[in-house]
């Protein structure tokens, strides 16, 4: 059920009836009484740096990646909570990173590291949830991610999609929730690590020429006239956006070859990594570099209940060499102020090495890595405790991360979008711009 | 005072024609005061003829028989000495009586820490995810997330960090209070006022020494929200509700005040604290109560004021009808005109058999002038193989057939065996009560009963019974794992009773390493995480059932779930195939029925049960009736009324073809086979036997993988990557190529206009119209060869919104 469409004819309530008799004479209108308290929350929440990226590099790490082994390691705590690593200095005094982050170490200086994450949601799928949404799930409404309220909010450049995920769906999370379906990602379906990799069906199959793409497009364009002037649906209009957006693509050379990492130097793809990390970080660059305004990529599986020694160190030394490629490649060519690089999890784990040399979901306090985009470089905010157990300082929650994001791409936290139903939603309930994390 | 004057100024000349009272009901029908201090208040609600309801309360007028025995203020009445007597409600002409029974009235109850403490928990929200409930309490309190564990409540209030919490000596100055009034700093704020209801039980309850019940308490045993369903006409109407809890030992209590209340969409109707719901937007809205570990919920309806409508005067065909245009008419909504016979023709062949009509059965149907066209063609389509077809393909997801990583759990072998035991049920018209049982009972090696495999996809007990709940009753269990479910009714001690069906099932190798022999071992069972008890079976929202020791659990499950009076699988199963026709479930998602997500329409879900047990489980014949249903029948063009409605079947879905039958669809009408592993050259993708079995496209376009039962993981919504490969890949390029169609047609001497028909009919199975027949000939210029331009036509008839979505 919906309200009346706009063209519906319009039948006042008494009430509506009242106010619209009242703001008639100060020469007001519904809507602009609307307008004007859009603009009151603009001026709140949108500060001078609002807008510093343009885009967003997200690399999810899914399964939770425990903070003890990455950004926040507890060198003086017993070893039951210390764990199995050690911990090695980085570029920001006094400042210590877990042992396979020997290259992030070496450009702390230009990244920012939370290490007072903190929600309540233990179960993997609420956590990332909440990490990919900014709201706590809800049975009675889904969610869109950030990624779709960006392409919502943003649109396209480039003629290339906003939102894109490699190499797959990343989570059930990453949809577009109550927005319409139009506004989804585009998922690769192909691994930039593999040697044959290219995204599918960029271009036209053999045989045919664009002349005679043309004429198809002019062909199907009358065929589908009579159903459009029919029929009307979210999906169908999702249908057609993606036919829209499917012709950008295939016409213009520049675009497709934003997918194709063979393009990127040999000794530049050897710098990143051969490997999943590497690559697709590497892709994740090239993509915003032409104009995708949010990339997420997902990287190994982190949720590591045994010998998370082995684990962690299957992982990360991958992802150590290709963030730190990417933050380093980024700054170079002067994209990092740019581009705001999120590296989230979704949840930490637990403060004491268990019965199977292994941590357990822990989500009152975790890290994560925020780069770029307007944040400052070489900084720590916040801290966990002795064990890493619980916040210590400025505890970040998911509402405030979510709201510093979206505020740097430039949207206005408080904005409030329309589900089908009619039920106004803030993009983030009762998030807080955190000043402390920009430069 | 300026509003109201105003208010009233434009309001008088609207109340010109007032609709017709048609019922009056009081809530309760009935008053039991049991001890000194209970209380019941009473609501009015007329029901008008147009639909609407309103709350009356305030405007009735009341008489009480003898008013000795009880006294009636403020809506509310309350004991005064024993006996029985009547409360006689008159409003608008009509009188009923409300019979009152008081006993001990000199009687003071004792407190209870179950029955009157925890429910204070709830209502003021201490126990929430977001607070003391959270999986490790909240600032080093802990309370059991919507109370599961009041033992452990108890004991973490009075027992740990002693002396900090409670003060026994000076109630008043318990840690407990003095944070929920926030006079001493709480996170959580202000959770209740020094003085009121939830305050002074609190404090009763100190002062009484902070009791534990005696073992005996009576236990709440259902929560009953009334009435039942509001439709509430114009902004801020309201509607007071009444809850009333019922205990083990008969008595009954009012727990409105006590009651949690919670709205699934606060833009057509809030609910207050109090239980008053008020019109917003308009819309619907399903309010939930929660009161202790009893959930129940109720309707309410939000219209605008004054709308004019009129109900336009359509037939009926069946129940179905008769169900869907009660709902349409209580919102002023009217149904969307029948679709024209090449729709109905193209929707009801992709719906029941999954294909798409070929070009000549297009041309007689519409030739046809039978009046009865339309039945005969849904009974020819119910008795094709592909009707068989389609069907498996949905039992193979709810019953998640698929090989496993590792071989020696599932095989490839075992998921063809476990495929080909359901089409031959499927096949044989076997009534879904007697294969679910099947399923249920299986025992023996599963290569000689390929339904053992049931136990085999799945091992661990709990998921077992997690899918089994959710595959067959619609229900998601998984919250009530760990915590009493935050939206619905199931408790721990559901899950965990449900679950010890499943608790002593033997599994041991068969010869072969992928065969399994499932057993009754007679022993073993669950245990409730919290006190580590060994729980007797019980069945979900039932009894627990006497079972002799050896009796094989499963036996009395199946025995209970497929009884007629069930009352979730034949509902489950029923919105299960409305589901398939109207690409929505009556409940939707069709699997995750639960209090705060009922059925749109209970009578129609109530309805089609119902005839699907009267139809002893034959699914066809539901099939049947709904395909013959007007409301089956009708466009998907919108009315004036009906644009934005998409919960109440007002019009018909504009649906994406899912995956498979897309994908077969192309093949069929292109004349191009997909080779698909595991299937013979021209098996079609419905026939995928192993759930592992995908391709690009496949996968691209949603299909489901089979891991979970989960009816989300088949996935409609469209993307980029579908249009690119509708555009450029060879699911529609290379398939018009090597199909070859046009150049036959062109060898066999037939002209541009009839190969352009034969290829609308074959794809969108409709005629062109004469616009588009103009509009295309400046493709076909004379002289030149038609070839290229036909197969670009047929490409582009491919890339239409129109082909890719059934309408």
């Amino acid at each position: 059920m919906q309200q009346p469409p706009p063209h519906a004819p319009w039948h006042p309530n008494r009430r509506e009836f009242l106010y619209v008799g009242l703001l008639g004479t100060v020469g007001m209108t519904m809507s602009d009484l609307f307008r004007t308290e859009a603009r009151a929350a603009t001026a709140r929440q949108l500060g001078a740096s609002a807008g510093k990226a343009k885009s967003v590099i997200n690399i999810y790490l899914p399964g939770g990646m425990s903070h003890q082994e990455s950004f926040d390691p507890k060198v003086g705590s017993p070893i039951e909570y210390r764990g199995p690593l050690e911990a090695v200095k980085t570029k920001i005094d006094g400042v210590q990173f877990s042992e396979n982050l020997k290259e992030t170490a070496k450009i702390a200086d230009k990244i920012t590291v939370v290490r007072s994450m903190t929600h309540g949601e233990a179960a993997h799928e609420r956590g990332t949830h909440s990490m990919f949404t900014g709201y706590r799930p809800s049975p009675a409404i889904a969610y869109p991610s950030m990624g779709s309220v960006v392409a919502h909010e943003l649109g396209e450049r480039n003629h290339l999609p906003p939102y894109v995920l490699i190499p797959n769906q990343t989570t059930p999370y990453a949809g577009t929730g109550y927005l319409g379906s139009a506004f989804g990602a585009f998922a690769l379906g192909s691994d930039p690590a593999n040697d044959n990799f290219s995204v599918r069906d960029l271009t036209l199959p053999g045989g045919i020429d664009e002349q005679r793409f043309a004429e198809r497009r002019e062909m199907r364009s009358v065929v589908d006239a009579h159903f459009s002037a029919l029929e009307k649906s979210d999906a169908l209009d999702g249908m057609d956006a993606f036919y829209q957006r499917a012709y950008a693509m295939i016409s213009s050379k520049e675009a497709r070859a934003a997918f194709d990492i063979k393009a990127e130097p040999a000794a530049l793809r050897d710098s990143y990594g051969r490997n999943q990390a590497g690559q697709r970080m590497l892709l994740a660059r090239r993509l915003v570099e032409a104009g995708v305004r949010f990339v997420s990529l997902t990287y190994g599986g982190w949720d590591h209940h045994d010998n998370i020694k082995a684990a962690n160190g299957r992982l990360m030394p991958n992802f150590d060499k290709a963030y730190a490629a990417l933050i380093r490649d980024l700054d170079e060519r002067g994209l990092l102020d740019s581009t705001l690089v999120v590296v989230n999890t979704e949840f930490g784990r637990t403060p004491k090495i268990n019965g199977t040399a292994g941590r357990d979901h822990w989500p009152k306090v975790f890290s994560i890595a925020l780069a770029g985009g307007g944040m400052k470089r070489g900084y720590v905010h916040g801290s966990s405790d002795a064990t890493g157990g619980e916040p210590d300082s400025d505890p970040l929650s998911v509402e405030d991360y979510a709201a510093t994001i979206f505020h740097q791409i430039g949207i206005d936290p408080d904005k409030t979008l329309m589900t089908p139903g009619g039920r106004p939603q803030a993009i983030v309930k009762d998030g807080h711009v955190v000043k402390d994390l920009l430069a | 005072m300026l509003r109201g004057f105003f208010v009233f100024s434009f309001a008088l000349p609207l109340f010109a024609a007032a609709p017709a009272l048609k019922d009056v009901k009081v809530f309760p029908a009935d008053v039991n005061l049991r001890t000194r201090h209970d209380r019941q208040s009473i609501v009015v609600q007329a029901t008008y003829a147009d639909g609407v309801t309103r709350d009356v309360t305030a405007q009735a007028s009341y008489a009480l028989g003898q008013k000795s025995l009880a006294k009636f203020e403020k809506f509310t009445l309350t004991p005064i000495a024993d006996g029985q007597t009547e409360l006689r409600v008159k409003f608008s002409g009509r009188t009923l009586v409300v019979p009152v029974k008081v006993e001990q009235s000199q009687v003071e109850p004792p407190i209870s820490f179950l029955n009157d403490v925890m429910p204070v928990f709830t209502k003021a929200g201490c126990n929430t995810g977001g607070c003391h409930g959270a999986s490790r309490g909240k600032d080093g309190f802990h309370l059991s997330l919507f109370g599961y564990d009041p033992d452990g409540d108890h004991h973490r209030i009075t027992r740990e960090l002693i002396g900090r919490r409670i003060n026994l000596a000076l109630p008043e100055e318990s840690l407990l209070l003095e944070k929920s009034v926030n006079r001493v700093p709480h996170t959580g704020g202000e959770r209740m006022k020094p003085g009121d209801e939830l305050y002074r039980t609190l404090l009763s309850w100190l002062q009484a020494g902070a009791p534990k019940d005696p073992p005996a308490v009576a236990r709440v045993v259902r929560l009953e929200v009334q009435p039942a369903q509001s439709v509430l006409e114009g902004t801020d109407e309201a509607q007071q509700l009444s809850a009333r809890a019922f205990y083990s030992d008969g008595s009954d209590r009012d727990v409105t005040t006590l009651t949690a209340f919670m709205s699934n969409n606060d833009a057509a109707v809030k609910v207050t604290d109090a239980g008053r719901a008020i019109a917003g937007l308009r819309g619907e809205a399903f309010i939930t109560a929660r009161f202790e570990d009893q959930a129940a919920g109720v309707q309410v309806l939000s219209i605008p004021k004054n709308l004019p409508f009129t109900w336009p005067a359509v037939a009926e065909t069946n129940y179905i009808d008769t169900a869907v245009h009660a709902k349409l008419r209580q919102l002023r909504l009217a149904p969307s005109a029948v679709s024209d016979d090449a729709t109905f023709l193209r929707r009801v062949h992709l719906d029941i058999t999954g294909t798409l009509p070929a070009a000549d059965d297009v041309r007689t149907f519409l030739a046809d002038r039978s009046p009865t066209k339309r039945a005969a063609v849904i009974d020819e389509l119910l008795g094709r193989r592909e009707f068989t077809n389609l069907w498996v393909m949905r039992w193979a997801e709810l019953l998640q057939i698929r090989s496993a990583d590792q071989q020696v759990q599932m095989s490839a072998k075992s998921a063809l065996q476990y495929f080909e035991w359901l089409e031959e049920r499927i096949a044989a018209n076997v009534p879904a009560d007697q294969m679910v049982r099947q399923l249920l009972t299986a025992a023996g090696p599963s290569f000689e009963n390929p339904a053992a495999n049931f136990y085999k996809v799945e091992r661990d007990t709990l998921k077992l019974t997690e899918n089994a709940a959710q595959a067959f009753m619609g229900v998601r269990l998984q919250c009530a794992q760990c915590h009493n479910h935050p939206f619905d009714r199931w408790t721990m001690n559901d899950y965990y009773g449900f679950a010890a069906f499943f608790g002593q099932i033997g599994r041991k190798p068969g010869e072969d390493p992928r065969e399994t022999i499932i057993t009754n071992s007679a022993s073993g069972g669950v245990k409730h995480p919290v006190g580590g008890k060994d729980m007797a079976p019980k069945f979900l929202g039932g009894p627990k059932p006497e079972i002799a020791k050896g009796t094989d659990r499963r036996q009395v499950l199946a025995d209970w779930l497929v009884a007629p009076e069930n009352p979730w699988f034949a509902r489950n199963l029923a919105n299960l195939v409305w589901a398939h026709f109207f690409g929505k479930g009556i409940v939707d998602p069709i699997d995750d029925i639960r209090v705060s997500n009922p059925p749109s329409n209970p009578a129609l879900l109530d309805a089609l049960a119902a005839k699907l047990v009267a139809y002893r489980y034959d699914f066809r014949a539901l099939i049947r009736d709904i395909c013959n249903s007007r409301t089956y029948q009708l466009s998907a063009t919108a009315n004036a009324t009906n644009a934005g409605d998409d919960t109440n079947f007002s019009k018909s879905a504009v649906r994406r073809i899912r995956a498979e039958v897309l994908l077969d669809a192309l093949s069929a009408v292109t004349g191009a086979a997909e080779k698909i592993r595991g299937l013979p050259q021209g098996g079609r993708a419905v026939e995928i036997a192993d759930g592992r079995t995908s391709n690009y496209f496949l996968t691209t376009f949603g299909r489901a993988t089979r891991e979970t039962p989960c009816s989300c993981e088949v996935r409609m919504e469209p993307n980029l990557s579908q249009a690119l490969h509708l555009l450029n890949g060879d699911a529609v390029n290379a398939k018009v190529t090597a199909g070859g169609l046009v150049k036959k047609r062109l060898r066999d001497g037939q002209k541009t206009p009839e190969i352009i028909e034969e290829l609308y009919l074959r794809t969108l199975g409709r005629f062109p119209t004469a616009t588009e027949k103009e509009k295309l000939q400046a493709f076909f210029p004379e002289g030149k060869n038609p070839e290229t331009a036909l197969n670009d036509l047929f490409w582009s008839l491919l890339n239409a919104k129109e082909f890719v979505f059934n309408h």
